[in-house]
């Protein structure tokens, strides 16, 4: 026992030491901290790239943690953000509602903060960054009520429940069929993660319970990746499924014809933007509130150059 | 279950002084990790930063009590991280949509956690259900309603005091739930060693038989011990939500794994018998410390995972081979 407190003492002696030394050494340089929902999310991460890849070129150190769709766990890691002392905070809310604490802590402690996809209502970041995803919502179910010739079944899975982009999406989706009476709303579920694996089982339970289902609508490329395999496996003739994201497996997707259309988002343009807000505010500098980004509709005929350059 | 793994264990349990020094290997391991971290970051070794760790391990910390106990019985429960949702929600649930006051819910919440470890306890000792089976089976049943409650929905607009349990540390130092979290690992730890009743859970671990043979109501203890570790599930709960000011049907996915880490890399042997509270506290430490340094040092976070599983392995070695050498 003794001897471990001798060594915890030393210990504790020559940290102390270390740390006199960096201090000064590393208060040059600015560090944005970027807090991730989930990098298992293709979406996600392709921001996640685009920060870091800024992040090299601006000389600017970017420090990620990744919450793995747990609130709890972001909580946790934003807590230890703040500690280390960042100068600007990228947050992609990981929870649903829960992601107001974690504002509210990085307020209190003077750190700005750049809002990535969603954005906690009760406590509003300094800017938020996203698509906007009620008209490109609303562009995609046009684009469905015209290729189906405005008549069909449609299943519809959702992302997680009571987020930004599971809301909007809802809204701008049924905005546009509300002009398409002859689709008929035969299934809507929520995922939890918005992955590919919940997607092929809760579409396979669709067909299950209604083979008649000619389209299905995914609200994340995962999910509409799966809903596609499981009108594979279940035999299912002519579906159009559509997804929204326009991550690099979904564009695959689209080229191959797995999936009629996505709404792809300007993740590197936002990853980009996200880092200039974040070093704008840390210098005091003003941003605008709301950074709204428009998707593009992809289909087989506009996919190419998005696979080769995502914007 | 043979004689030959249990004799060392009945050694161990007539020497208690023994299982202290099955300490001394974990936390030899968490003081290296704190040196290597003061060195590897300047934002480390600070009071703010042990307190930010405490906060962060208080959850985790309140179930791995729970969890020691159910280990050392040799039993396991998978549910907690379910039941925690689900004390969760129906706390939340009772103070939105049932209108009840807020203290009451919460107590109700702790409730439900106690009323999922007693549905367990009856499983394992009256339909004779292997723990891990019946604890897998509450682990989903939990988890459905958890999520039923509100239809998968997440609640909140908690009034501030009730966030404040979380976030304000009075006297500069302990907010209330982290209060609560040392409290309860102090009375279990004495509970435990210095209990008549504390130590008859070693017994039952070491050889059920034995202690049933020995006057000890094997059956009881083990309905008791789950039904512990459901209401510490239920306060553990009512913590998380007070940190994340918000319930969520998905809290706590896989934090019963986690549990079992911490309680493992604290000395417990999962056949039961061997066990400290002491050492689970060293253990969700080493987790807390290193998810917090890694944060800290800007791992990248697919890297952390990969170091994470290693130190567990590596803990649980160091203890085994220092275990073997005596």
């Amino acid at each position: 026992m003794l001897r471990t407190l001798k060594t915890t003492a030393a210990g504790l002696l020559v940290a102390g030491v270390a740390m006199a030394g960096t201090v000064r050494a590393q208060a040059e340089d600015m560090t944005i901290g970027l807090a991730v929902a989930n990098l298992q999310a293709d979406f996600f991460n392709q921001i996640k790239q685009s920060v870091e890849k800024e992040g090299k070129e601006k000389g600017v150190t970017v420090v990620t943690v990744d919450a793995g769709g747990d609130s709890a766990t972001q909580v946790s890691q934003i807590q230890d953000l703040i500690t280390r002392n960042v100068d600007a905070l990228i947050y992609i809310p990981a929870g649903a509602t829960a992601a107001s604490v974690p504002v509210e802590a990085a307020k209190k402690a003077k750190i700005p903060v750049v809002a990535v996809d969603r954005n906690p209502p009760d406590a509003p970041a300094d800017t938020f960054i996203a698509t906007d995803s009620v008209a490109a919502a609303k562009t995609l179910g046009d684009w469905v009520c015209k290729q189906s010739g405005g008549k069909g079944k449609l299943a519809e899975i959702q992302g997680q429940i009571g987020t930004t982009p599971q809301i909007d999406r809802d809204k701008g989706f049924s905005e546009a069929m509300k002009d398409c009476p002859g689709i008929e709303e035969v299934a809507k579920q929520a995922s939890n993660q918005w992955m590919q694996d919940e997607g092929f089982n809760i579409a396979q339970a669709m067909i299950q319970r209604n083979p008649e289902i000619s389209i299905f609508w995914g609200q994340a490329d995962a999910l509409a990746l799966g809903a596609a395999q499981a009108a594979k496996v279940g035999n299912l003739g002519d579906v159009i499924v559509v997804g929204f994201d326009g991550d690099v497996a979904g564009l695959e997707a689209v080229k191959s014809g797995t999936l009629a259309a996505t709404m792809t988002q300007q993740t590197q343009l936002m990853g980009r933007l996200a880092l200039d807000s974040a070093i704008k505010l840390a210098k005091g500098e003003e941003v605008p509130a709301m950074q709204l980004q428009d998707a593009t509709l992809t289909t087989k005929d506009n996919v190419e150059p998005f696979l080769k350059d995502h914007p | 279950m043979t004689t030959e793994v249990t004799s060392p264990r009945a050694k161990r349990n007539l020497l208690p002084r023994i299982a202290f020094g099955g300490v001394a290997g974990p936390l030899i391991g968490l003081v290296l990790l704190c040196i290597a971290f003061s060195f590897a970051s300047q934002y480390f070794l600070s009071i703010r930063n042990a307190l930010n760790v405490l906060d962060q391990v208080t959850v985790l910390g309140i179930l791995a009590i729970g969890m020691t106990m159910v280990i050392i019985i040799g039993g396991i429960d998978l549910s907690v991280g379910s039941v925690l949702a689900l004390s969760m929600m129906s706390m939340g649930w009772l103070e939105r949509m049932a209108g009840l006051p807020l203290p009451l819910a919460m107590v109700l919440g702790v409730l439900t956690g106690a009323a999922c470890g007693l549905v367990s306890g009856c499983l394992i000792t009256f339909a004779r259900l292997p723990a891990f089976i019946a604890t897998l089976a509450i682990m989903s049943v939990a988890r459905g309603l958890a999520n039923l409650l509100t239809d998968g929905r997440q609640i909140v607009g908690y009034p501030d005091w009730f966030t404040n349990l979380a976030t304000v540390r009075h006297l500069g130092f302990f907010s209330v739930t982290v209060t609560v979290f040392v409290v309860l690992m102090i009375v279990a730890g004495i509970f435990l060693r210095y209990r008549a009743t504390g130590r008859n859970l070693f017994a039952i671990g070491g050889n059920p038989e034995v202690a049933r043979l020995a006057g000890i109501d094997v059956r009881r203890y083990t309905i008791l011990t789950y039904v512990v570790s459901g209401a510490l599930a239920g306060v553990a709960a009512v913590t998380l939500a007070a940190r994340l000011d918000s319930s969520q049907p998905s809290a706590g996915l896989g934090i019963e794994l986690d549990t079992i880490a911490a309680v493992v890399i604290g000395g417990a042997s999962l056949v039961g018998g061997v066990g400290s509270i002491a050492g689970t506290l060293i253990g969700v430490l080493i987790i807390g410390v290193l998810r917090n340094g890694l944060n800290l040092v800007g791992v990248s976070p697919f890297f952390q995972m990969v170091v994470i599983g290693a130190v567990i392995a590596l803990a649980v070695t160091f203890d085994t081979m220092s275990r073997e050498r005596k």
